[in-house]
């Protein structure tokens, strides 16, 4: 099948559906309806056409049978064919093929959309094929290819008519189904046609038809209609708007409007053209007229910047190029232009003259003449304003204004409108006369004063006989017109009376009012007076008892009395009065002065000697003047004498080439005298020129200036600052200073061509202000740009700105500013001004918002929040329970909780010192985000010769040596840690004395009643302990099973269980890190304030066996633990030492019951000559973190350095000197301590020997032992280590150590090694020994303070925490090395090869081995002691204490209660009262050598219980470490069922609160 | 935290770090490690991982491909502190030594979908030239104290003196 054969089958198909969708509407009519169209189916089988078609067929030309060959043919011609019919045979296949397809179609007949043939219709171009010939088709398509024209008929305006009406059912057609559209078809006009036509078509025709034409004028004409060509030409604006509308300007409004994007004119008129065509509306046209336009978005600089394409351009992009550094000189366009070298910009100060109204070589004349000549310019310059004339004129024309606004003639304004302005009037009139009065008055008092003062001199110069000053007063009188003077005089004074009298009047009334109401209320109060007086007198008379009425107040009701009229005469009087004394009466002339240099002034020879001293003096001084040009001196005046009239001709232009804007532009007047030094009168600060003023064009000047020297001459000059007078009896004193005016004026250059030399306004601080320029305009521009308002102001409105563009705004504003007068510059500045932009929700609502509140304290880093983790999206997924604790803690930062405390001050003290934390952290918060290189970036350091010779020989090195050295652990920065990476080691090695059991104990299992026989005996002899422990010994019996506990942060560990008292355990325990709320940031690490606990413990094993009898078939023991001892590391420590090795001693409690020290040892180490001062058991520890945690060391130093930037009130000299001092002992020994200056607690600094000074110790404790210079020493060392202890570092934050005074740390009574120490050391100072301040690394404390002394040719180390002391060869000193000692006038610095106190001499005379600060090149300046003068004690408050120690027990009692929540708990009353009265003896003795007396004593008492317990004692600070220190003991861990306890308190109180607690605890066994 | 159940957000990171261009080194191996606000946490995979060395191709693109998977769920309440991408690539230099060729980092992309990023690296310079040279020799070139910090704000600031 070859493709055109397709093509007609499917164009048979296609005419046949066309053919059905036509028949449709017809099928009712007759059988020939249904044949018709499918025989002559017009082209689109549309039903308009149809139906044109039709009408063309009922046509009786349409039987026109040939085909039509031309397309000239008429318009009927060629419809012809077009309704005929295609060839019959197809048409008849075509038939067939329908009425088969028909019937199956028909049910799809509802189903056809009117889509289908609405697109038939709407394309009329396809017209549908019908089945002919080829060559017929070729013919068909063409006129395919007009459809509108098919249905023309002969006139035009026919088928324009139907054309429309064709329209009109197409449209019709498209909107309805088919049906119906069928039905309107033959409602229409053409149904008859439609039904003739129908007729015709009836019969089959053949028709060939001629290829259509269309005339070129035709199709002009088509195209006409169909086209629309906008006309270029412009649209005429009521087009554009709707009618009766004018248009309307919003720019002329004053709105902005913006720029609109340029459009050539004749595409904007083309758019009009079209959219007037298009929209009819008119939306697209604004009020205008004009086309609604945006303002032009296109910015002059591109807002992002260049993006770097992914590959090729990075490289160029990053490329840096390299150009020199040019110093910065601004470019001006003016400079370029006038070829000057850029930045020259001249400024000319010209200075003409000095004149002096005040100098000490005046003469009285002299200042007389100063004195007239200001008075007379001042007369001068009232006399130009005439004030008083002006006012007097708006008086007139107030009183006109007045006049005619009571003029009845004119009524065309309310009256109660004329009412109010003459009432203004009139207040107005009121002013403006009590202004005049004035200034007449001034004016008048101004020329009596010119007057007399003009007297004064001529009596002057008679009086002296000479005359100085050239000055003369002439007054001229200038005669007026008596009478029309006086009239205008009476008139005034007439007119001002009436005024007064018309005041009077209305005040007058207003008054009578008052009178009126008052009277009125006066009668009806007495009235109700009398009435109730009468009632009363009834009252009276029937209870005659009370007759003593009080009397009536009639006193209170006093009658008004009505005003006095106001007298006429007395009005005239008064304003005649003051008429008379403020203004020139009528026949008086008036007096005009008039100065003059006319009169001749005394030659020397007729002067006498004074005066020609004056002269001389006159002659020999001279006068210049410096220009300073932003402080520096730039240029000078020639030097000229001082004239006889005191003034100074210089008449010099400076030109300054400037190349900045210059900052102030300063004159100073010197003056000589004779060959002597100039000195300097006074300084004159002219003002920097405005841009407008050029030379030429600028004023001259005059600026005063004074000088307040004082100067006492012993001629006729008057000196200056020196009182003098003009009286002989030297009353009415005078003291003026040096004075005087510099005339100048200062312009900018001009040059070449005109152009002035002015740098650019920009340059003034354009970088800083730039920022701010958008915000405020006067703070941009500046003040000084202010002055050049007026000047800007009408730039603005030369250049026709834009006063509503939001460009303007800022300069609009400082306009408007500048023109309305008042220059307001804003004197503060706005931090974050567009904050308010970026409030997305409001104050209130983010307070609300609990999740807000969050978010914010946490960003605060309010330590509750620092790290709270994912905070809830919701508010209400928020308890309110989370910010409890920081509610709580805001509450109570200013009430005192006594609480925790118990004690009020202690209490107190908490919170002065977290308010001193507090504000301390605040201040270094800055200083802690500050981070170093080296805590961003790890480097390598540059290698030095040393290292990299090392390295070298490293290579030399053998791989494994034989003697391996210990490599350093790395180091670990805080930051990414996590719960569980950080470890705390303690290694515990060995521990040496520790107390063992005594026998009895031992021997209790044997012979259960001999122990108290046994210790009875002991308290005989207490000396024989050796030879029972030697008769022990053999009987196998262990002295003591010692293991060691550690506790830290709730974990605990313990040792095995190693024997004897000389014990070795060389055991690790790990125990687990937690930092708070899991920030491990140096900060947090530095104050966590937990503390390793490390106790020992005995262990004993009882056996329970109730009878003998099972002792052969098993053992049942019960292991007991009896506490020995503790010591106690703070974390703090570890954490900063890294890690702590050594032999600690164990604190042990004074009385062990059941033990006692193993005397042995001591006698083995006979050596040691003060071995009992440090006796004791001691245990090997070897503590660290792992991972070793880098310390915040460079936090310390950084703040080291920001600290020194705090003011200090030091000498410089001094500061510099520490620092020199400090380096030079760094750059020798590195490790040891030097200590010069420290930080007071306000955050000062200050010199470190300020802080020692004799200080007196309580009174109390120097009465104990008044003649034993020791022991007395002892009590206060222990007094001192009675002060609780807290670590600076703790407090604060690892931030800075801060030194309190004695008197702070007493009322603090809290403060750490250094404040103990200084305040140790006073009262060593103080009792006479010579004792210093030692300065070095201690065990456990690391760097500390300790205190030496020298006592009887030994040195002592005393601990001032602990109260111990130990000698100088003291192996068991804590204290390991010594950096420096200070005194109270110097400071030493160890400069010996060892720093050990074992190794060292501590003989500071020996410059060799002390450095010492003070020396012979910097003495000793004597500095004042920081210190107070004496520090008072309070009386220890006895029932306080006591008090306190109840409440102590009771919360220690039900603390031991709640530890055991399984077991009953009972107490031993009657031992508690035992231990209670032993508690004091305790104290006494400070817990030595009582302990044989003690336990016979409790053995006497309680001799059938198994008693365990012991003394704790330590300084009271809060009730926490109290519970701590019970809890660690673990007597409560007893679990025996019938076990008892005993628990007494004890507190002794010292003076100033300090307080001692010893705390007993025991538990009781009783023994069956 | 507050209830039982409190609402979050997850955010799925899935991806992979495809390749990179260095043009002077090869047998690089890289390093990533996601930085995230304290509202965010993540619930599944893994928030770091270390890839394979790899070489060089041989074509002209020269390009060090990993294809190194990230997976990784976050769950968070608060948009502040969207996860940034740390990448540090490490690789051998002349002697052997591992040093660090480039520390990059980029915040996770904020839209669904699949987004390509391309991470300029870095890495700090010596202080000086003769550090330059002897961290050079010594195969210790300068590092980071922890490659996060690229992706903090802290410490930037210009430092005065």
């Amino acid at each position: 099948m070859n493709p055109r054969e397709e093509k007609v089958k499917i164009i048979t198909e296609e005419f046949i559906e066309n053919d059905e969708d036509a028949d449709m509407g017809r099928q009712n009519k007759n059988s020939k309806v249904r044949r018709q169209p499918r025989k002559k189916q017009p082209p689109t089988a549309v039903p308009k056409e149809m139906v044109s078609e039709k009408s063309h067929l009922g046509n009786p030309q349409e039987p026109v049978q040939e085909e039509p060959k031309t397309r000239l043919l008429s318009m009927t011609v060629r419809r012809g064919p077009r309704s005929l019919p295609p060839i019959p045979s197809t048409s008849r296949t075509g038939f067939a093929e329908f009425s088969m397809r028909g019937r199956m179609r028909e049910k799809l007949q509802a189903a056809r959309s009117k889509a289908e043939s609405a697109l038939l219709q709407e394309i009329p171009t396809p017209r549908p094929r019908r089945l002919r010939s080829p060559s017929k088709k070729e013919l068909e398509t063409e006129f395919g290819t007009e459809p509108g024209k098919e249905v023309e008929r002969t006139q035009q305006e026919v088928d324009s008519q139907s054309y429309s009406r064709v329209k009109f059912h197409d449209s019709a057609r498209k909107i309805k189904p088919k049906p119906q559209d069928e039905e309107e078809l033959l409602n229409g006009d053409d149904a008859e046609d439609l039904l003739l036509g129908l007729d015709h078509v009836a019969d089959d025709f053949v028709a060939v038809r001629p290829a259509d034409y269309e005339s070129i004028h035709d199709r002009l004409q088509i195209e006409r209609e169909m086209l629309f060509i906008p006309s270029r030409q412009t649209v005429p604006t009521y087009k554009k708007l709707p009618e009766n509308v004018q248009p309307r300007f919003l720019e002329d409004e004053g709105l902005y409007t913006g720029v609109r994007p340029e459009v050539a004119r004749t595409n904007q008129n083309i758019m009009e053209n079209r959219l007037l065509m298009q929209d009819p509306e008119r939306r697209w046209f604004g009020d205008d007229g004009r086309i609604l336009a945006l303002p032009n978005p296109i910015k002059p600089f591109p807002s992002r910047p260049p993006v770097l394409t992914q590959e090729q351009s990075i490289k160029a992009e990053l490329e840096t190029l390299y150009k020199k550094a040019v110093k910065y000189v601004h470019s001006s366009q003016h400079v370029i232009r006038s070829g000057d070298p850029p930045g020259n910009f001249q400024l000319d100060i010209d200075i003409s003259g000095l004149i002096f109204t005040h100098h000490p070589c005046f003469s009285r004349e002299h200042v007389l003449a100063a004195k007239l000549a200001q008075l007379y310019d001042q007369y001068l310059a009232r006399h130009q304003r005439n004030k008083a004339k002006f006012l007097t004129d708006k008086l007139q024309a107030l009183r006109n204004a007045v006049q005619t606004g009571l003029d009845p003639e004119k009524p065309h304004q309310s009256l109660d409108t004329i009412q109010k302005t003459i009432n203004e009037y009139k207040s107005e009139i009121r002013q403006t006369r009590k202004f005049r009065d004035a200034e007449q008055e001034k004016d008048r008092t101004l020329l009596k004063t010119i007057i007399k003062v003009w007297k004064e001199m001529k009596s002057l110069r008679e009086f002296q006989r000479f005359t100085n000053t050239p000055l003369k007063l002439v007054l001229r009188k200038e005669k007026a017109d008596q009478k029309a003077d006086e009239e205008a005089y009476e008139a005034e004074i007439q007119a001002e009376i009436s005024e007064l009298l018309e005041e009077h009047t209305e005040e007058y009334a207003q008054k009578m009012e008052e009178y009126r109401t008052s009277l009125h209320q006066w009668k009806a109060r007495r009235k109700a007076q009398r009435a109730k007086k009468k009632k009363r007198k009834q009252a009276a008379e029937e209870h005659p008892g009370d007759e003593i009425a009080e009397p009536y107040p009639e006193e209170d009701l006093v009658k008004p009395s009505p005003p006095e009229p106001t007298d006429r005469a007395v009005i005239e009087q008064e304003v005649r009065e003051r008429a008379a004394q403020s203004r020139r009466r009528p026949w008086e002339p008036t007096l005009v002065p008039e100065l003059s240099l006319a009169g001749s002034v005394t030659p020397n020879d007729q002067c006498p000697r004074a005066e020609v001293w004056r002269r001389e003096d006159v002659k020999k001084r001279s006068v210049y003047l410096k220009v300073l040009f932003n402080n520096k001196e730039v240029s000078r005046t020639v030097s000229r004498p001082l004239g006889a009239d005191f003034r100074v001709h210089f008449g010099q232009i400076f030109n300054l080439q400037i190349v900045n804007w210059p900052e102030s532009l300063t004159l100073q007047v010197y003056e000589t005298i004779g060959h002597s030094n100039p000195t300097l009168l006074a300084e004159v600060f002219l003002p920097i020129p405005e841009t407008t003023v050029v030379t030429g064009r600028a004023p001259t000047e005059e600026v005063e200036f004074s000088s307040n020297q004082h100067v006492t001459l012993d001629h006729e000059g008057v000196g200056s600052g020196v009182p003098f007078s003009f009286e002989a009896d030297g009353s009415n004193q005078l003291t003026l200073m040096t004075s005087g005016k510099v005339s100048h004026s200062v312009a900018w250059a001009i040059g070449e061509n005109g152009i002035p030399l002015i740098p650019p306004l920009s340059q003034q601080n354009i970088g800083f202000r730039s920022a701010l320029k958008k915000a405020d305009a006067i703070s941009s521009i500046g003040t000084s740009g202010l002055t050049d308002m007026k000047k800007l102001a009408k730039w603005a409105a030369e250049s026709k700105l834009d006063p509503n563009d939001p460009n303007n705004a800022p300069l609009m504003q400082l306009i408007s500013v500048a023109t309305s007068g008042e220059s307001y510059v804003p004197d503060f500045f706005r931090l974050e001004q567009l904050q308010q932009e970026f409030n997305f929700v409001s104050d209130q609502e983010l307070n609300r918002s609990k999740r807000f509140r969050l978010l914010h304290l946490r960003s605060q880093e309010v330590p509750e929040f620092r790290n709270y983790k994912q905070v809830p999206v919701y508010d209400r997924e928020i308890m309110e329970k989370v910010f409890q604790d920081y509610e709580k803690r805001l509450r109570d930062r200013n009430v005192i909780e006594t609480k925790e405390h118990i004690d009020t001050h202690r209490a107190i003290v908490a919170k002065y010192l977290q308010q001193v934390r507090e504000s301390v952290i605040n201040r270094f918060l800055i200083a802690k985000q500050y981070f170093l290189l080296a805590d961003m970036i790890v480097e390598e350091e540059v290698p030095n010769i040393s290292i990299l010779g090392l390295s070298l020989f490293k290579l030399a090195e053998q791989k494994r040596p034989l003697r391996p050295r210990r490599k350093g652990r790395k180091k670990v920065t805080a930051q990414n840690l996590s719960d569980g990476d950080i470890k705390l080691l303690v290694n515990i090695v060995r521990a040496y004395d520790i107390p063992v059991r005594k026998p009895a104990v031992s021997k209790f299992q044997q012979l259960s009643r001999s122990s108290r026989m046994f210790s009875e005996k002991h308290a005989a002899s207490p000396s024989t302990y050796s030879p029972t422990h030697n008769a022990d010994y053999p009987l196998g019996q262990v002295l003591v099973r010692p293991f060691v506990e550690v506790s830290f942060q709730r974990t605990v560990c313990h040792t095995t269980t190693a024997e004897g008292p000389n014990p070795s355990w060389n055991e690790e325990l790990e125990l687990p890190f937690r930092a708070p709320n899991g920030d491990y940031s140096t900060a947090s690490l530095q104050s966590v304030k937990d503390v390793v606990f490390i106790n020992i413990f005995d262990e004993v094993l009882h056996e329970v066996l109730e009878d003998d009898r099972e002792r052969g078939s098993g053992i049942h023991t019960r292991i007991e633990r009896h506490w020995l001892g503790c010591v106690k590391i703070p974390f703090s420590t570890i954490y900063f030492q890294a890690r702590i090795d050594g032999t600690f001693k164990i604190d042990i409690p004074p009385v062990l019951l059941g033990y006692s020290k193993e005397q042995n040892m001591i006698l083995e180490r006979g050596f040691d000559s003060v071995r009992s001062l440090s006796e004791g058991s001691y245990i090997t520890l070897f503590i660290t973190i792992e991972p070793q945690l880098v310390p915040g060391e460079s936090i310390r130093e950084k703040m080291s350095n920001m600290l020194k930037k705090f003011e200090s009130q030091e000498d410089e000299k001094l500061l510099q000197a520490t620092e020199k001092f400090q380096a030079e002992c760094a750059l020798k020994f590195p490790n040891r301590q030097c200590l010069t200056t420290v930080i007071d607690i306000s955050g000062k600094t200050v010199f470190i020997t300020r802080y020692l000074k004799p200080l007196n110790p309580p009174q109390e404790l120097l009465n104990v032992y008044p003649n034993n210079l020791q022991a007395t020493a002892e009590l206060v060392a222990r007094y001192v280590s009675l002060i609780p202890f807290l670590p600076d570092t703790v407090s604060f934050g690892g931030i800075c150590d801060l030194w309190s005074t004695s008197d702070q740390f007493l009322d603090l009574l809290a403060g750490d090694e250094e404040e103990h120490a200084v305040l140790l050391c006073n009262y060593f100072l103080s009792l006479g020994k010579k004792a210093w301040l030692l300065m070095g690394n201690a065990i456990p404390e690391g760097p500390t303070a300790y205190v030496l002394t020298w006592e009887q040719g030994r040195y002592l180390i005393w601990n001032p925490c602990s109260g111990h002391f130990y000698g100088q060869f003291d192996t068991f000193c804590p204290l390991k090395n010594v950096g420096c000692l200070i005194g109270p006038d110097n400071i030493w610095f160890n400069i010996q090869r060892y720093d050990s106190p074992l190794r060292i001499n501590f003989d500071v005379t020996r410059p060799k081995l002390w450095k010492s600060f003070f020396s012979r090149s910097l003495p000793y300046p004597g500095l004042s002691s920081v210190q107070p003068e004496e520090l008072i004690y309070q009386r220890s408050d006895k029932a306080a204490a006591a008090e306190l120690q109840d409440r102590i027990e009771k919360i220690l009692k039900e603390k031991i209660m709640d530890w055991r929540p399984r077991h009953l708990t009972r107490w031993n009353r009657y031992c508690t009262s035992t231990l209670r009265h032993f508690l004091p003896l305790l104290e006494k003795s400070q817990g030595e050598d009582v302990e044989d007396d003690h336990r016979a004593e409790l053995l006497k008492q309680l001799g059938d219980y198994r008693f365990s317990g012991f003394p704790l004692h330590m300084p009271y600070s809060e009730v926490k470490p109290l519970i701590d220190a019970v809890y660690s003991t673990g007597v409560h861990n007893i679990d025996v069922p019938n076990v008892e306890f005993a628990l007494a308190v004890y507190i002794h109180p010292y003076p100033k609160n300090v307080l001692s607690v010893w705390i007993y605890v025991a538990s009781l066994i009783r023994n069956r | 935290m507050a209830t039982a159940s409190p609402s979050v957000f997850l955010l799925m990171v899935n991806g992979q770090v495809e390749s990179a261009q260095f043009p002077e080194y090869d047998d690089l191996y890289c390093k990533y490690c996601f930085v995230y606000g304290q509202d965010w946490a993540p619930t599944a995979g893994l928030e770091e991982g270390i890839s394979q060395i790899t070489s060089k191709s041989q074509d002209v693109r020269q390009a060090l491909v990993w294809n190194f998977p990230i997976d990784v769920t976050f769950k968070s309440t608060n948009p502040y502190g969207w996860p940034q991408i740390v990448l540090s690539v490490y690789g051998p230099d002349m002697f052997g030594n591992d040093v660090v060729r480039g520390y990059g980092a980029v915040h996770v992309p904020f839209s669904p979908g699949r987004h390509k990023r391309t991470i300029p690296m870095f890495v700090p310079e010596s202080t000086s030239k003769l550090q330059k040279f002897t961290s050079w020799f010594m195969g210790r070139r300068p590092e980071y104290t922890d490659p996060k910090v690229v992706a903090q704000g802290e410490g930037r600031e210009a430092q005065p003196g």
